[in-house]
């Protein structure tokens, strides 16, 4: 049966700085329950918003990505319901059938599929910028059993956007890419950080087979979008297999149990009692604004950044790996017009390094898990100098830089083919008693000369199976001679 | 009838050493204990000693010759829907009975910039909705003039402290003539500046797209020296006039050969007969000094008190669905999160705030929000449109009330004819244009007054004409008793 989906993905707009209306953190996480909090945010009695410009610079951004039409001006509606985590009792949005206009309509986005190199699109029905309510957090037995909820106001204001597209989405997973690949999209752009906790809700709209449209709120990962959705649609697929009705419905994702359950029948609109918020005017968008929105924009284009990577013949998956990797791609770039080799530095930044950083179980997104750019520099060129293989790089001098990004490469080095040699000789002419040990079965006796060698060498990184085999080697040729 | 020393002149009398602000402070106070418990004008009156700390702080800075505020030595009463970290602010309601906000309203800081002292917070209807101050929370406010009548409203506490004395200069608000209805029924001044000139930062909103806070006074003068310390563009208030402070303090009084009049049909017909012979009488007098008198007409005008209404409820309605009983003193007590925003919401309002709430959920309801609200928003841009071509190339002339001020209890059987008081103040509100009340004449011991509507930011050619108009009265400063 044929299946239709669209999303509504909420994206706060962490990177903006401060709050949406007010000087208040935008980023909330780390503060002490209500301490990031005015009388704007709290929606006191007087208290009045004013637009950041900041977040207004970054929506446009975002909207001129998104390919949009960008209206003359902006205007933003109130849309009231009663909730203890809304402290105005309306929140301040952009709702376009009650006088608002949103920041875009009619964009659309192309998404990668990774791995068949496939470009999509989806068309985008409409951005709203919004503003994020408080957090109710409830106390044992949830929001049915606690006795009392507690309110954190931290994130009251903090700025959205809320993206809608249009039902052009064909599968679960083409859904989990689309939020991925817009994600990336935002990352780059400067307006969000999409590993932060609670960045981001998707809310997907399904039918199947030309049936009643359902939506499922609260998936809060690219993982349980694909999940959620291929849950829904094996749902609604055996119920109509039965011979069974969708009926519209909003359904919850629980993401624990991993099902979908019936949130409320939406037999009627509810009330919201829209109407253009009276404390902000229209506010015009001007070629200025746009200019500078554009710059920002061109600077982010993730189709731009692949082709340069292309270009450069990188292989398209590490050019996907650097691209989803933003400081590995960044650092790539520096590396490359400082005269580095593309394709050696994609390797280990994209490949090498960044599977260590796993291994480690290192952020790979945190700048500060990555080398400085002269190390990476170094490390290429001395790679390319053959004066190593690549297996001593990888297997040795990847992961050292990686547990410590910081120390320079000679500290990380291992000794040279020929001062291990050296160090074998003189080892097994003191040695004699356990070069004799050795030979004559003992094999433990090698882990000691083995340990000899180490310490003549110094304290210098260097593989103990290379000396090993370096020693085996010299007392066989001693042997046979 | 008494008459006072304008506030300018004690301010000035002040700085040269000639009048002891100290000693002006207990001819206030005295005045407070003679009226306060039958009038009522003030809700929370500040400490004595701290004024009398204060003052004296002021009356040494003069001596020394430091440098001073304008307002140096003058107490103003600020109405208490206007913020004050320092003193309660209720906005009438038990919903905010006692509510001290954590910050100062924008005028607030102003005021106290230029040295004045906040003597007290007034009396008003309740969340500033009526137009005699008799829908307080905490009792009705009654008239110096006529301690059986209203002060009118919903400024009417400030009015009221004016009139007997109890303060220099005050700040009341005005969404559909709340500033300038108590200033006709008190023999006073009030002006309700150009939508934007003065920051709403800290008002408690009724009408947001509406009001403005408003200077009173005993004089012209006196309004235009409150004028200039608290308009300007304020970065706090996105609906703000991107204005620098206004001058109207230093304005002469009109050359009448220069001034044109419209004497708009629709705004000088049907008030009591004795009220309208008065305004013709000054009407005359202005043409016989060389003022030249225009006939027009707005017919629009008979839709612009239910356009105004319609407004006022639906924004009202809005603002208000904050108290809900978390954040503010009056609890419900309930068990459940839905029943306490009830209980809270039935035991904190009073019964008209209730019955505006209700009328402009109404108008904003799916299916209702063309009928009412949407068709009140263009009958308010056709009122503004005309408005601005009249002003343009003149002064409006208006009645400021049909009636003279009634007596408690009159008016409150019969919302219609209580809604009936705004006629001529709401179309200032609705084209968001300037406009002034002064005392034209008594009768029978009760003031009439006059209204001139003027063009935007046109604040300093309302005060010329006031000038002229109180030179021709003669009743600039006159104080009940």
């Amino acid at each position: 049966m044929r299946v239709v989906i669209g999303l509504e993905i909420h994206v706060q707009m962490s990177e903006a700085g401060s709050k949406l209306f007010c000087d208040c953190k935008a980023d909330y996480r780390g503060f002490n329950v209500n301490a990031n909090v005015c009388p704007v945010c709290l929606g006191l009695p007087g208290a009045l918003p004013v637009v950041s410009e900041k977040s207004l610079e970054l929506a446009l951004a975002t909207s001129l990505a998104l390919k949009c039409e960008v209206p003359k001006f902006i205007v933003f509606t109130r849309k009231h319901y009663f909730y203890p985590d809304l402290p105005k009792n309306y929140q301040i949005s952009m709702f376009e059938r009650a006088g608002g206009v949103p920041i875009c309509r009619n964009g659309v986005i192309s998404f990668l599929d990774p791995s068949t190199w496939e470009w999509k699109t989806c068309r985008v029905r409409r951005i709203n910028i919004e503003e994020d309510p408080g957090r109710t957090v409830y106390e044992e037995g949830g929001i049915t059993g606690s006795p009392y909820a507690l309110v954190d106001y931290n994130r009251s204001g903090v700025p959205l956007l809320e993206i809608v597209t249009e039902p052009d989405i064909e599968t679960p997973r083409d859904a989990r890419l689309l939020v991925e690949y817009l994600l990336l999209m935002l990352e780059y752009l400067g307006v969000t950080n999409p590993r932060l906790e609670g960045v981001f809700r998707v809310d997907a709209n399904v039918s199947v087979g030309g049936g009643e449209r359902v939506e499922v709120k609260n998936i809060g990962s690219t993982l349980d979008v694909e999940k959620a959705l291929n849950y829904e649609i094996l749902r609604q697929t055996k119920i109509r297999e039965a011979g069974g009705v969708i009926e519209r419905e909003t359904r919850h994702w629980d993401a624990v149990r991993g099902v979908t359950r019936p949130l409320r029948h939406k037999e009627y609109e509810e009330e919201y009692l829209y109407f253009p918020d009276p404390d902000l005017p229209p506010i015009a968008i001007t070629e200025e604004m746009v200019e500078k929105a554009l710059r920002i924009a061109e600077k982010a284009d993730l189709q731009v950044l692949l082709g340069e990577l292309l270009k450069l013949n990188v292989p398209p998956e590490h050019a996907w790996s650097l691209l989803s990797t933003k400081p590995s791609l960044e650092l790539f770039r520096k590396t490359v017009s400082l005269g580095g080799d593309p394709q050696l530095t994609a390797r280990i930044l994209a490949v090498d390094y960044k599977g260590e950083l796993r291994e480690q179980g290192r952020d790979p997104y945190d700048p500060s898990s990555w080398p400085p750019l002269e190390t990476v520099l170094e490390l290429v060129k001395l790679t390319l100098s053959g004066v190593y293989p690549y297996d001593t790089i990888k297997g040795l001098v990847i992961p050292a830089l990686a547990s410590n990004p910081q120390a320079r490469l000679e500290t990380v080095l291992p000794e040279k083919a020929g001062d291990i040699e050296v160090a074998v000789e003189e080892v097994i002419r003191e040695e004699v008693k356990a070069v004799k040990d050795y030979l004559q079965g003992r094999t433990q006796a090698l882990n000691y000369l083995v340990g000899r060698v180490i310490k003549k060498i110094g304290r210098k990184a260097v593989d103990p199976r290379v000396i090993r085999e370096a020693l085996e080697k010299r007392i066989k040729s001693v042997r046979s001679a | 009838m008494r008459r006072l020393k304008q506030a300018w002149e004690l301010a000035r009398d002040f700085r040269e050493g000639v009048e002891d602000p100290v000693e002006h402070l207990y001819n206030v106070f005295e005045a407070i204990n003679r009226w306060e418990a039958r009038v009522n004008a003030y809700i929370s009156l500040e400490s004595p000693d701290l004024l009398v700390e204060e003052v004296e702080r002021i009356s040494r800075s003069i001596r020394v010759g430091e440098r001073i505020g304008k307002l140096a030595g003058l107490l103003v009463s600020v109405k208490d829907n206007i913020c004050t970290s320092f003193l309660p602010t209720t906005a009438g309601s038990r919903m905010l009975d006692p509510y001290t906000p954590p910050y100062n309203a924008t005028v607030v800081e102003r005021l106290l910039e230029e040295d004045a002292m906040v003597v007290g917070k007034t009396n008003l209807d309740e969340f500033a909705m009526g137009s005699t101050t008799e829908l307080s929370a905490f009792g009705p406010t009654r008239n110096p003039w006529d301690l059986e009548r209203v002060p009118g409203g919903s400024s009417g506490g400030s009015a009221a402290s004016l009139a007997y004395g109890g303060s220099d200069l005050s700040l009341g608000s005005d969404t559909g003539g709340s500033a300038r209805l108590p200033a006709a029924y008190t023999a006073t001044v009030g002006l309700k500046p150009t939508y934007g000139l003065v920051s709403r930062y800290g008002l408690i909103p009724y009408g947001n797209s509406l009001e403005q806070i408003s200077p009173m006074a005993r004089s012209v003068r006196d309004v235009a020296l409150l004028l200039d310390v608290i308009g300007g563009w304020d970065p706090l208030d996105a609906t703000s006039l991107r204005v620098d402070r206004p001058r109207t303090f230093t304005v002469s009084k009109a050359d009448p050969r220069k001034v044109t009049m419209c004497v708009v049909k629709e705004l000088s017909e049907g008030a009591e007969e004795v009220i309208e012979k008065a305004y013709w009488r000054i009407l005359k007098k202005l043409e016989s000094e060389g003022v030249e008198l225009r006939d027009e007409k707005l017919p629009v005008a008979s839709k612009a008190l239910p356009a105004y209404y319609t407004i006022a409820f639906a924004e009202a309605a809005s603002n208000l669905a904050r108290y809900d009983g978390i954040f503010y003193p009056t609890k419900g007590g309930g068990s459940s999160w839905e029943e306490e925003v009830e209980l809270a919401r039935m035991k904190g309002f009073g019964r008209e705030v209730k019955k505006r709430i209700l009328m402009g959920v109404y108008a904003l309801s799916e299916g209702y929000r063309d009928e009412y609200y949407i068709a009140a928003t263009k009958v308010r841009r056709v009122v503004r449109d005309e408005v601005l071509r009249m002003t343009r190339s003149c002064i409006i002339a208006s009645q400021a009330s049909p009636i003279l001020p009634p007596r408690l209890g009159e008016r409150l059987d019969d919302p219609l004819k209580l809604y009936a008081m705004d006629v001529y103040t709401v179309i200032a509100n609705l084209a968001g244009v300037p406009a002034l009340v002064q005392t034209i004449e008594f009768h029978n011991g009760l003031p009439i007054g006059v209204q001139w509507i003027g063009k935007p930011l046109g604040e300093g050619e309302l005060v010329s004409l006031g000038l002229l108009v109180e030179e021709l009265t003669g009743l600039a400063g006159v104080v009940a008793g």
